[in-house]
């Protein structure tokens, strides 16, 4: 209908006790000026808040950062809610400090990516435009 | 697909009042669900938050969420941050300082503000009326940060709440037009640090020569409580208002204004060859600003929907 694609909108959280929040605000900067709407959801938020979030905000994407170890608890977590909240069309990023080890468990999972630290911030911003004109979101 | 939508709506879907939101923020099908949504059964209270950036409305709006929960309402937010006006991109980070535990009885939606509209997102009446419809017993609007002329919100609630905060200019401020004309409450937030009672002693002097209404002025802190609930007490007496004549059909004007805003944003992103042509006269200097604008309003109204 119209020529350009709609905004995307993304959810950017931190989960369970991890209080790291620069490296969640500069990727927010990074989709902000890529003319994202970016939803800044903050810090020490639950699994659950932070589907309630992704689903009043009808976000295309929820980015969660987490460099506190408990990726393996809490992002397993986040996606079970979205399904269970029939959300499973929003795609899952996850940045941090995250182990070579656990990645592909959380790929199998589903999460669509995982942004470790030293990532191009233009790497995260093709990546959600390449996806998201794919049809996903 | 819309009448899927509305009915999952109806039947109290949040994810569908979720996806309505996205589609009136964008201009989308705009018409077909004014038409559909019909008069509003139930009117919530609509109340307008607005001050400059970093006054504190998000963490008031947060503080009086739980005082209207309390209450045994229920309560939905439309929290609005500018949108830049060079990548279109935009940080919206009110929510973040509101209460983030879900509760089925609060609505939260950030939303994109374009630089030039009053401080507040496009369509925004439609998408309290989709609140109001959803059954919320009170709508809070929060502005993004305004600035002296920002007055547009008061066409959209009942009750406007403008805070200020201490230690911002002298008494001349307060006699400008604008802000403080529309506010039907003024709060002097962050009353905890010095010089609030300095403000609102300004501010109430400066009121009191205006005869025509009495503007109640509190003091509150969300930081260490005080005040909250008398400004919820404080809105919900205020008395309704009723838009005098000169406001007359500005709420009409506002949404011709977003139609055309719009028309003109697809256009642009159409490539629509008139239109090029058209700036291209403008910038040469071939047409003045008044001819181009007239031109411009008749090739947006040709441009199909």
């Amino acid at each position: 209908m119209s020529a350009s694609p709609p905004t995307l909108r993304v959810v950017l959280a931190k989960v369970g006790l991890d209080g790291h929040d620069r490296g969640i605000k500069v990727v927010a900067r990074a989709l902000r000026d890529a003319g994202m709407e970016v939803i800044y959801a903050g810090l020490w938020l639950t699994p659950e808040a932070v589907v309630r979030t992704v689903a009043d905000e009808d976000a295309d994407w929820v980015g969660l950062s987490l460099l506190s170890g408990a990726h393996m608890t809490l992002v397993p977590r986040v996606l079970h809610l979205l399904r269970q909240a029939g959300l499973e069309e929003v795609g899952v990023l996850v940045g941090g400090i995250i182990p070579e080890k656990d990645i592909p468990k959380l790929l199998d999972m589903g999460v669509a990516r995982v942004f470790g630290p030293g990532t191009p911030l233009e790497a995260i911003v093709s990546f959600l435009q390449q996806r998201s004109s794919a049809g996903h979101a | 697909m819309l009448d899927v939508l509305l009915k999952r709506f109806r039947a109290g879907d949040r994810l569908a009042l979720a996806r309505l939101l996205s589609l009136v923020s964008r201009g989308r099908q705009v018409d077909d669900i004014l038409r559909a949504l019909g008069p509003s059964r139930r009117p919530s209270r609509v109340v307008a938050v607005t001050g400059s950036g970093g006054v504190g409305k998000s963490t008031l709006i947060g503080k009086l969420i739980e005082v209207i929960r309390g209450g045994g309402q229920t309560v939905a937010v439309l929290a609005c941050d500018p949108q830049s006006p060079l990548s279109g991109g935009a940080l919206l980070g009110d929510r973040f300082r509101m209460p983030a535990r879900p509760d089925d009885g609060v609505y939260i939606r950030s939303l994109a503000a374009a630089a030039g509209r009053g401080a507040v997102a496009d369509h925004l009446g439609l998408m309290v009326q989709l609140l109001e419809a959803f059954g919320f017993d009170v709508v809070l609007i929060e502005t993004a940060g305004a600035g002296q002329g920002d007055t547009s919100v008061r066409e959209l609630a009942d009750v406007v709440v403008l805070l200020l905060q201490p230690q911002t200019g002298d008494d001349l401020q307060w006699e400008k037009a604008g802000l403080l004309e529309v506010a039907d409450l003024v709060v002097i937030h962050k009353a905890d640090l010095p010089g609030a009672e300095n403000v609102e002693a300004q501010v109430r002097a400066t009121l009191e020569l205006s005869a025509a209404r009495a503007v109640p002025v509190l003091r509150a802190s969300a930081k260490d409580g005080r005040g909250i609930d008398e400004l919820w007490a404080a809105v919900r007496a205020c008395p309704p208002r009723r838009p005098p004549a000169a406001e007359r059909g500005l709420g009409l004007l506002r949404s011709a204004q977003e139609c055309l805003a719009f028309a003109f944003d697809r256009a642009r992103a159409a490539d629509d060859p008139r239109l090029k042509e058209l700036l291209t006269s403008y910038e040469k200097g071939i047409l003045t600003p008044r001819q181009a604008a007239d031109q411009l309003l008749r090739l947006l109204a040709t441009t199909a929907p």
